[in-house]
């Protein structure tokens, strides 16, 4: 990934756009999910994780550990 | 390669986690946790796309969210760079609404419970399984394990191939050979493959077409499959049997559409199959041969699942299949009830809805064709499937064996109604009124010669005529159906004058107009009595003329004068001017369709009847005028001879007239005027429909038959009043006789009384003695004039006396019979008629009864008995009565 050739240049922009739209559904959703976790997510999506195991790991995770205010896992952009 | 890829998984994840919370071990027991979690359903980009627009639309009152949703998800569609559109969705949609991650509590607080896990054991793979079907609990656990997670290694690198080529090649699944290896032959797999095919009615490798409606499983399946094709087989065999039926091309129109809109049908069963095409290529795509049938479980598409898929749209199949078998044989207006009866009276809804959408189709030729007749009046109905028909052949007679008019087979022959082709969508009525439109607008194209009107109608008021918005059609058709009527009886009243003519026929064939009948009558009282031979019709139409001209009746419309002629019936021999003259009223095309050839025979023979009444009243009349005046003369003269019997005749022939004046009053006023009336209340009711006016003119010449005493009842009236209208003829001829009788005995006692003068004043006497050693000087003074002459004289005084009396006899019995039937007839007119002829009880009616003939005769005996011992007593009647009276007893 790291070669910035045309193409690949081309690739990230357009998976840039991926997320923008994705971030933007899940805002609309109230996902709650920012934009690094995004990306993660669909990156483990895309190689082949099982989504709704993934956004149970994500809820149970949520309840496990309920945030504090200012939720580090957040911010840490 | 693989070993990347597992890093970057590893590496996301745990990246993910320490963005998500501190890390904590043990964090592989929620992995296996949740592997009973695995999504349940099938991975589907639209559907999930609507499930989160579904839920947005339930959450927010206003549709914006849902829009926007809607706009993302087309921009990620376009999106070439990601492959896993569903599940990223599904994910997104999951985590929807979750709660908002806010505690005050710090991640680090937390009990770290799970830290780490292995996400490459083989439970965390089967977790994220990418396929979206439950599975079925495996008995062996371990290996199928290891082989998901050989999937996944061998898939990965394609992926990632296909990744960076942006396109998506779906590695071809090599699952024959496996299958082979399985020992099952043909595998599900291949079995898949051919199945759209077979839907199809196509012949493939393992399922073979083969007869038109045979299809051959392998004999290798296992039971279970072969059940689960057998389920398959029947769309497929419907599908077959019923392309075979829409592509054939007998039928009529309503056949036709009906076959087009079962392709239709079967064009988006075709549609169907194609997706299901599509989904079997790619599960096929992702099969894996190491799993225990090529992993097709986890594919998503199985026989099962086709089976399951297809069902509807074997419902549909089945039910049309139904339609086509049923609908053999039938067409146009049956084939569309049929299809109807199933919208109607079939509970499935299913079965309502599908017929209710192949209605609306098929019954288009049919309502073009309801257009055509509705607005133009003309049928188009090349496969005769309308539900009137026309009639090729016009019969030229009917049953009667008359001849019939042309106009009358324009309205009533021309077309019919055809009532097993009436559809059941539309009701009774309303296929009366349609056929009475097109009926009218035809009418008046082709017998009215009114196509212009016609034409401006069609162009004006035609408007689509389509299924399913009956209102608006009820409405249209009523409009039609109320302005047709409307000019139709316009025309025939302001163009063809049909009041007028009706009016003419009553006031010259019906004698309505009295004045006209009298000139008439006195100015051809003196042809008619002359042998009809001698009658020329130049002559009659001169009489006719001359009446006309000295009555009323020169002030009528000469378009009806025109149409007015004189005439004479078929000769036969003996007959007098009097019984084949008749009066005609010519009535021509269109107004002949209301007055039917056969009515104008009832109006003549009305007329003939009327006439001879009128005849009989005319010869009365004279005879009694004649009577009169010679009373005070010449008959005053010879009264003490003749003066009794003029007496007896004078009273029977005011019997006779008062008979017939009755007679005359009852059918002119009591019948023809009340039935005329009658008749103008009908013809002018608002919304009359030439039919109304046909049978209201065919009400009122049958009553005026019936009431008239011209019908043919139990009793034969009419016989019975021409036998009576005969005997005062008779009675006529000898009441004359004896007037010329009386005149001679006068014209001998002048003679006499002039041979006295002139002897007197000769100086004779004069009375010679030889003339009275004869007889009385007075009585017997004409007999002693000549002596031959005589006895003469009085044999013809004793035969006109006994004429008389029997004439008056048969006369008045006669009468009481015929009073006798009218007083038990239905009819109250026709009672009344009796009791006015018979007001102060003269007449003792007779009520005739089976065998009543013997008694007739046994009463004529007595009666000339009677007749016989009181010659004497005047009133014959009397003796009748008694007579009458033992006969009873």
């Amino acid at each position: 990934m790291p070669p910035p050739e045309p193409e690949k240049v081309d690739k990230r922009q357009a998976a840039r756009e991926v997320i923008d739209i994705l971030h933007e559904i899940a805002t609309l959703l109230n996902t709650h999910l920012n934009r690094q976790q995004l990306s993660y997510c669909v990156s483990l999506i895309e190689n082949g994780v099982n989504p709704e195991a993934l956004a149970n790991v994500i809820k149970e995770l949520r309840t496990q550990y309920p945030e504090p205010v200012l939720a580090d896992g957040k911010n840490e952009a | 390669m693989s070993k990347t890829q597992e890093e970057r998984v590893e590496h996301a994840l745990s990246q993910l986690l320490e963005r998500i919370l501190p890390t904590y071990p043990d964090e592989d027991e929620v992995a296996a946790d949740e592997r009973a979690g695995e999504p349940a359903i099938v991975p589907d980009v639209n559907h999930v796309s609507d499930l989160i627009k579904r839920d947005l639309i339930r959450d927010n009152s206003f549709p914006d969210k849902a829009l926007k949703f809607s706009n993302l998800f087309s921009k990620l569609l376009a999106q070439p760079v990601l492959n896993q559109k569903w599940a990223m969705l599904h994910f997104l949609h999951l985590l929807s609404d979750s709660e908002p991650p806010t505690t005050t509590q710090s991640d680090g607080a937390r009990v770290p419970d799970h830290r780490q896990f292995l996400v490459d054991s083989p439970a965390f793979n089967e977790a994220f399984s990418s396929a979206g079907l439950r599975r079925l609990p495996k008995p062996e656990t371990s290996k199928p394990a290891r082989s998901v997670q050989t999937l996944r290694l061998e898939r990965r690198p394609e992926r990632r191939k296909a990744e960076e080529t942006d396109e998506q090649h779906k590695s071809p699944a090599q699952a024959q050979d496996k299958a082979e290896r399985m020992g099952q032959e043909p595998s599900e797999p291949a079995l898949l493959r051919d199945l759209p095919f077979t839907l199809q009615g196509l012949s493939s490798t393992n399922l073979v077409f083969s007869a038109p409606n045979k299809l051959k499983l392998p004999a290798t399946l296992p039971v279970p499959l072969i059940s689960l094709l057998h389920t398959l087989a029947e769309p497929s065999l419907l599908y077959r049997s019923l392309s075979e039926f829409v592509d054939s091309s007998e039928g009529g129109l309503v056949g036709q559409s009906f076959r087009s809109a079962l392709g239709a049908e079967l064009r988006s069963y075709l549609g169907l199959v194609a997706t299901l095409e599509g989904q079997i290529r790619r599960a096929l795509a992702q099969l894996d041969e190491s799993l225990p049938r090529q992993g097709i479980g986890k594919a998503g598409v199985t026989l099962r699942r086709c089976v399951v898929w297809t069902r509807e749209a074997t419902m549909g199949l089945r039910l049309m299949s139904l339609m086509v078998e049923e609908s053999r044989g039938k067409k146009g207006g049956e084939l569309i009830s049929l299809i109807h009866s199933f919208s109607l009276s079939h509970g499935d809804p299913f079965v309502g809805a599908f017929a209710e959408r192949l209605l609306s189709h098929v019954t288009r030729p049919f309502y073009d064709m309801l257009r055509q007749w509705v607005y133009d009046g003309e049928l188009s109905d090349p496969y005769l499937e309308f539900f009137v028909c026309e009639q090729k052949q016009l019969p030229e007679k009917d049953e009667d064996g008359n001849e019939k008019g042309g106009a009358t087979s324009v309205w009533e022959d021309k077309y019919k109604l055809n009532p097993p082709m009436v559809p059941t969508i539309v009701t009774e009525d309303f296929a009366n009124k349609v056929f009475l439109i097109g009926k009218t607008l035809n009418f008046i194209r082709h017998g009215c010669g009114d196509a212009a009107w016609v034409e401006s109608y069609s162009k004006s008021a035609s408007r689509e005529l389509r299924y399913g918005d009956t209102a608006s059609l009820e409405r249209s058709i009523g409009l039609a159906y109320k302005t047709t009527m409307a000019r139709l009886i316009e025309l025939m009243e302001t163009r063809f004058r049909l009041f007028e003519h009706l009016r003419a026929m009553k006031s010259y064939i019906l004698l309505g107009a009295g004045d006209f009948i009298a000139v008439l009558m006195e100015s051809l009282s003196s042809a008619l009595d002359r042998p009809a031979i001698t009658q020329y019709r130049h002559t009659l139409t001169a009489q006719l003329e001359h009446a006309v001209r000295n009555s009323n009746a020169q002030y009528d419309l000469p378009d009806v004068l025109r149409r007015l002629d004189a005439r004479m019936l078929e000769l036969t021999h003996g007959d007098i001017g009097w019984d084949v003259f008749t009066l005609e009223y010519r009535i021509d095309a269109p107004v002949d369709v209301i007055v039917t050839p056969f009515a104008g025979k009832q109006y003549l023979k009305v007329f003939n009847f009327l006439w001879r009444v009128k005849r009989i009243e005319f010869a009365l009349g004279s005879t009694w005028r004649r009577c009169m005046t010679g009373a005070r003369g010449v008959l005053g003269a010879v009264s003490e001879k003749v003066g009794a019997d003029w007496k007896k005749a004078r009273a029977v022939v005011a019997e006779m007239i008062h008979f017939v004046n009755q007679l005359q009053y009852y059918i002119l006023f009591e019948v023809v005027e009340a039935s005329w009336t009658e008749l103008q209340q009908k013809m002018r009711r608002e919304g009359c429909t030439l039919d109304d006016l046909i049978q209201a003119h065919s009400k009122y010449l049958e009553d005026i038959t019936r009431k008239g005493l011209l019908g043919s009842t139990v009793v034969d009236f009419p016989a019975q009043l021409h036998e009576l209208l005969k005997l005062m003829l008779h009675y006529r001829d000898a009441v004359d006789g004896l007037y010329s009788f009386s005149v001679a005995e006068f014209s001998r006692r002048q003679d006499k009384a002039a041979a006295i003068e002139a002897r007197t004043k000769a100086g004779k006497w004069g009375v010679s003695e030889r003339q009275l050693d004869t007889g009385s000087p007075f009585a017997a003074a004409p007999a002693s004039k000549l002596v031959g002459g005589s006895a003469n004289d009085d044999d013809i005084l004793a035969g006109l006396r006994v004429r008389l009396g029997s004439l008056s006899e048969d006369f008045r019995r006669r009468v009481n019979v015929l009073l006798g039937d009218l007083y038990y007839q239905p009819d109250p007119d026709l009672r009344w008629l009796a009791m006015v002829m018979n007001f102060n009880d003269v007449y003792e009616p007779v009520r005739r009864r089976r065998g009543g003939s013997r008694k007739d005769k046994e009463k004529e005996k007595e009666k000339e008995k009677e007749r016989g011992k009181e010659a004497e007593v005047k009133d014959g009647g009397e003796g009748g009565r008694e007579a009458g009276e033992k006969a009873k007893t």
